[in-house]
C-alpha cells in the first residue's frame, strides 16, 4: 500500500468496483479498499467463489455479479481486501485497519461506495437470540452455505424479503409462514407510479416472478401484518401478530426480519459530507450534485450508500463517479466527461424508474419507525422507546441529547440500530419534522478497532 | 415581565444555577440552543477535581474545594428528587506520572496548593510500588501517582439529565432552539430577543460557554474566554478494576474507560485528529498494557471554555444592573457551589466573599 493516491474508493460492492475500473482505464492510479476477503459486496457476496453447490438458486442478478468481478480483478488496480476504513476525515486522510494494523494513506479524490445496511426493524423483543435480519440470512446463505431451521418465519417487507424467501424455498427450506407488513394503504400511491416502472419493466417482472413463485410454494403468507412482536423469556419461542384484524401465535425459534435497506451514511458523515432527510425513502442520504460530489471537497459517493438504486444503478453510478474523478484529476476533458456520461445516464434513468414505485409501495409502516414504549431501540445499551420519549418530553433538542441523557447510540453499533429510530420518536413526540430533529454526530472510528491498534503499540 | 431570571445557555453552568434559582422560587427561563450546538457538557470527563488546582491561586484552590464538598449533599438532592442515579462517588483522584521530572513537578503542585488552601488539602505522593497496591494492574512504565482522597467523579451526562428533569419539575421554563440574538438593558430588566420572539426578564445570566464572548458585548461585558479543544476516547464496557478516578483514564460505572485528555488551540473545530487518537490510545495501554484489546467505541472531542488564567470568571455588570457572566470549564466541579451560592449571588443575594476574586479585571493589569 502506498503512502498516497489519487484515488481511493472505499467498497468493492458494484458501485466501487466500478469505478475503480472507470478510473484505472485512464490511467489513474486507484486503491480500492474493502472489508471483506473477496470483492463484490454483499450484493455478490461469494460470486467467485460459492460454497454452494447450485449458486443459481441465488438468481440471475446474483450470476450477473461474476462477469463484473472478473473485470475487477483484471484490471490494474491497487485491490487491498480484508481492510476496514476506521476513519475518514475531510481532508481525505484515510484511517485503515490492514492486518491487524493501523495505518493512514491520503488521497486526491476518495469515493465512498460503501452501499446499504438493512433498516433497522425495532419491535417487542427484537433483541433475543433467534431474531434475525434476512439481510444477515442471506449472508449466511451466499458465503457459508447455511440454512436456517424448518420452521423459520419471515416478517416484513418489501423486494429483498420476497427474494430471500424465494432463494430459501428453492434451496428447500421449509418455511413455516411469511408475514407481509406491506401497509395496504401503501397501495394507491404505488399505483400512481406504475406507469412510470414500466420504463424498468425487467424490475415488475422479476418482482411477480417473485410473487408468484412464494403462491405456488404454498407457504402460509399473512397479509397487513401488525402488532408483530417476538415472544420468549430466554430465547425466541414464538411470534405474535395481528393479520387482516385477527391475533396469532405461531411457535419459532427463527424469526428473520426485514423491512427495507437505506444507505450506510457513517463514513461519509465521519468525513463531515452533509447528509439530507429523504422523506420518499425516509432515510438520510447524503447531499450530491448530478455527478455524485458530496459537500466536501474531492469526496464523491456512489451506489446504495448515496440513496438506495440498487445494485445495476449502483454500478453506473459509479462509473459517473469514476468519470468526474479522471476529469477532476486531468486526464479527460469536460467534453469528453460529459459525452462519456450520456450513455450511461440514459441506461441510469431506466432503473432508477422502478424506484418510486418500490418506495411508496414498501415504504415501512410507521409501527415500526416509532414502535411501541416496550421496544428496545438501543439494542447495545438497552434503551427503550419510552424512555426515548420520555426523554422528548423534557424539551430534549435531538438525537445527540437524548444520546447523552440516555446512553441510547453509545454502544458498539454506533447508532446504526438507533439512530433513525430516536429521530422519528423525537419528531413524534415533539411534533416536529425528522429533517429538523437531525441525526447522531458520527465520530470515528466506525469500525471497531482496538486500543492497541489504534495507538500502535 | 415574563421571567424574574433568564439564564442564557442550557448546558451544566446554566442548568446548574437555574436549579439553584428554581430551588429558591425564582420564575426561571432556560434558554438553550439546538442539538448540534458546542457543547462541553457534553464531553466532560466527569470528574470532580482538585488536586492541582489552585497551585498559583489561592482563592480558585480554596473554591474548588469548597464546591467539592458541597457535592455529597448535591448529589443526595438530585437523586432523590430525580430517581436518577449519577453514579456519584469520592473514592480520591490520582495523576500518573512517567518520570522525574514529571514526579517533582507534581510534587511541587500538591504542596503549593496545600498551602494555598490553607493546609485543607489532602494528598499522598505514591511511589510505584505503593501505587501498585491500589491499582496492581498499573505498569512500570507509571513511576508513581499524586493522590488526593478530596477528588471524586461522577456521570456528567447523567447530571446534565438530572437537571433538566429538575428543572422540568420545577418553576423554570426551558427554552430550546433559542438562539439570543440581541439583548437590551431597559429600565428595571432585559428584552432578550431570539429567532422569533422577545422575552422579557428581570436580569440575566450568561453561561453560553464560548458564545459568552459575543453575548457579553451586547451588555458591555468582556467574558474573555476561547475555545480550547480537548479530545478522549471512549471504549467497550469492561470488568471493573479501576477504583479511583485518574486524570488519564476513569473507568465509567458502566464498566467503560474514558481516556483523555488534550489540549489544543484549535479554534472552533471540534474534530477529532488521528494524531492525538494515537496518542491517547498508546498513552493508555502503556499505563494499563491489558487494556491493548479491548475496543475503542468512539473518541469525542469538546471545546472548553477557557479563560486566559484558566479560572473562572464571575462578574456582574457595573452599569447593567442585574447582568451577569460567568464563564468556566469546570462545569462539573463546579456544579454545587453554581446551584448554591452563585445562583443566591445572581438572585440578588450577598456575594460569596470569594466571588471578587475570580472578576475579569484581574487579566487587565
Amino acid at each position: 500500500m502506498k503512502a498516497r493516491y489519487s484515488l481511493v474508493v472505499v467498497g468493492a460492492g458494484p458501485a466501487g468496483m466500478a469505478a475503480a475500473r472507470c478510473a484505472a482505464a485512464h490511467g489513474v492510479d486507484v486503491a480500492l479498499l474493502d472489508e471483506q476477503e473477496r470483492p463484490g459486496g454483499q450484493i455478490y457476496r461469494s460470486v467467485d467463489d460459492s460454497p454452494l453447490s447450485d449458486p443459481s438458486l441465488l438468481g440471475s442478478d446474483y450470476l450477473y455479479g461474476r462477469q463484473h468481478v472478473a473485470e475487477f480483478r483484471n484490471a490494474d488496480i491497487d485491490y487491498f481486501p480484508g481492510t476496514t476504513v476506521w476513519n475518514l476525515d475531510r481532508n481525505r486522510d484515510v484511517s485503515v485497519l490492514v492486518d491487524g494494523k493501523s495505518r493512514g494513506l491520503g488521497a486526491d479524490r476518495i469515493v465512498i461506495a460503501t452501499g446499504a445496511q438493512e433498516r433497522p426493524m425495532p419491535v417487542p423483543g427484537w433483541q433475543l437470540p433467534g431474531v434475525m435480519t434476512a439481510g444477515a440470512g442471506q449472508i449466511l446463505l451466499k458465503s457459508a452455505a447455511i440454512v436456517p431451521p424448518d420452521d423459520v418465519v419471515l416478517a416484513g417487507s418489501g423486494p429483498l424479503l420476497l427474494l430471500m424467501a424465494s432463494q430459501y424455498l428453492k434451496a428447500g427450506v421449509g418455511i413455516q409462514a411469511i408475514l407481509d407488513t406491506t401497509p395496504r394503504s401503501n397501495r394507491p400511491g404505488a399505483v400512481r407510479h406504475l406507469i412510470g416502472a414500466l420504463e424498468s419493466a425487467s424490475y415488475l417482472a422479476k418482482g411477480m416472478g417473485l410473487i408468484a413463485s412464494i403462491r405456488q410454494s404454498r407457504v402460509p403468507v399473512y397479509k397487513e401484518v401488525t402488532a408483530l412482536n417476538a415472544h420468549g423469556d430466554e430465547v425466541l419461542e414464538a411470534v405474535r401478530f395481528n393479520s387482516r384484524g385477527r391475533d396469532h401465535e405461531l411457535p419459532t425459534g427463527t424469526l428473520m426480519l426485514h423491512i427495507g435497506v437505506i444507505p450506510q451514511v457513517h463514513l461519509a458523515m465521519a468525513a463531515d459530507c452533509e447528509v439530507r432527510w429523504d422523506e420518499a425513502q425516509l432515510c438520510w442520504r447524503p447531499g450530491l450534485d448530478q455527478w455524485l460530489c458530496s459537500t466536501v471537497p474531492g469526496i464523491g459517493i456512489a451506489g446504495d450508500g448515496a440513496g438506495i438504486v440498487g445494485a445495476r444503478a449502483s454500478q453506473l453510478q459509479g462509473r459517473l463517479a469514476g468519470l468526474q474523478c479522471v476529469y477532476e484529476l486531468g486526464a479527460l476533458t469536460r467534453d469528453q466527461r460529459d459525452l462519456k456520461a450520456v450513455a450511461i445516464r440514459k441506461t441510469l434513468d431506466k432503473h432508477l424508474a422502478i424506484r418510486p414505485f418500490l418506495d411508496s409501495m414498501y415504504r415501512p409502516s410507521p409501527e415500526f419507525l416509532t414502535p411501541v414504549d416496550d421496544t428496545m431501540v438501543c439494542r447495545c445499551e438497552e434503551v427503550s422507546a419510552g424512555e426515548i420519549r420520555e426523554i422528548a418530553r423534557l424539551g430534549c433538542q435531538g438525537p445527540n441529547q437524548a444520546k447523552a441523557f440516555s446512553r441510547c447510540g453509545m454502544g458498539p453499533c454506533q447508532g446504526r440500530q438507533c439512530g433513525s429510530t430516536v429521530a422519528a420518536l423525537i419528531a413524534e413526540v415533539q411534533g416536529r419534522k425528522i429533517s429538523d430533529v437531525g441525526y447522531y454526530r458520527v465520530r470515528p472510528p466506525v469500525k471497531p478497532i482496538t486500543l492497541g491498534q489504534m495507538g500502535n503499540s | 415581565m415574563d421571567y424574574d431570571i433568564a439564564v442564557i445557555g442550557g448546558g451544566l453552568v446554566g442548568s446548574s444555577i437555574a436549579y439553584g434559582l428554581s430551588k429558591k422560587g425564582h420564575g426561571v427561563a432556560l434558554l438553550d440552543e439546538g442539538d448540534r450546538a458546542f457543547r462541553a457538557s457534553r464531553g466532560n470527563f466527569g470528574l470532580i477535581w482538585v488536586q492541582g488546582k489552585g497551585w498559583d491561586f489561592p482563592a480558585y484552590a480554596k473554591w474548588t474545594d469548597e464546591a467539592a464538598g458541597l457535592w455529597p449533599a448535591f448529589d443526595a438532592e438530585l437523586q432523590e428528587s430525580t430517581g436518577v442515579d449519577l453514579g456519584y462517588t469520592r473514592p480520591g483522584g490520582m495523576e500518573f506520572c512517567f518520570d522525574e521530572r514529571g514526579w517533582n513537578d507534581l510534587n511541587d503542585c500538591m504542596a503549593r496548593v496545600r498551602t494555598n488552601s490553607d493546609g485543607a488539602f489532602e494528598y499522598e505522593m505514591l511511589e510505584h510500588a505503593e501505587l501498585r497496591k491500589r491499582i496492581p494492574e498499573v505498569s512500570s512504565a507509571v513511576i508513581g501517582a499524586s493522590y488526593s482522597p478530596r477528588d471524586g467523579h461522577v456521570n456528567p451526562l447523567y447530571l446534565l439529565r438530572a437537571l433538566h428533569q429538575r428543572l422540568d419539575a420545577g418553576r423554570v421554563d426551558y427554552l430550546p432552539n433559542r438562539h439570543v440574538d440581541s439583548i437590551e438593558c431597559l429600565h428595571g430588566g432585559f428584552e432578550l430577543r431570539t429567532n422569533d420572539e422577545r422575552l422579557a426578564a428581570g436580569r440575566v445570566v450568561l453561561c453560553a460557554g464560548i458564545d459568552n464572548v459575543r453575548l457579553g458585548k451586547l451588555l458591555g461585558l468582556n467574558i474573555p474566554v476561547r475555545p480550547n479543544r480537548g479530545q478522549l476516547l471512549i471504549t467497550e464496557r469492561v470488568q471493573h478494576f479501576l477504583n479511583y478516578p485518574t486524570l488519564q483514564v476513569r473507568q465509567t460505572r458502566e464498566g467503560s474507560l474514558q481516556i483523555g485528555d488534550s489540549q489544543e488551540d484549535a479554534g472552533r473545530d471540534d474534530g477529532t485528529t488521528t494524531e492525538v487518537m494515537n496518542r491517547l490510545a498508546s498513552r493508555a495501554v502503556s499505563i494499563f498494557p491489558m487494556l491493548k484489546t479491548v475496543h475503542v467505541v468512539r473518541a469525542w472531542a469538546a471545546l472548553r471554555v477557557m479563560t486566559p488564567d484558566g479560572k473562572p470568571v464571575y462578574q456582574q455588570s457595573s452599569h447593567c444592573q442585574g447582568a451577569f457572566g460567568i464563564a468556566c470549564h469546570s462545569g462539573v466541579t463546579l456544579a454545587a457551589i453554581h446551584a448554591g451560592p452563585v445562583a443566591d449571588w445572581v438572585a440578588g443575594g450577598n456575594p460569596h466573599p470569594l466571588i471578587a476574586r475570580f472578576h475579569p479585571d484581574r487579566f487587565d493589569v
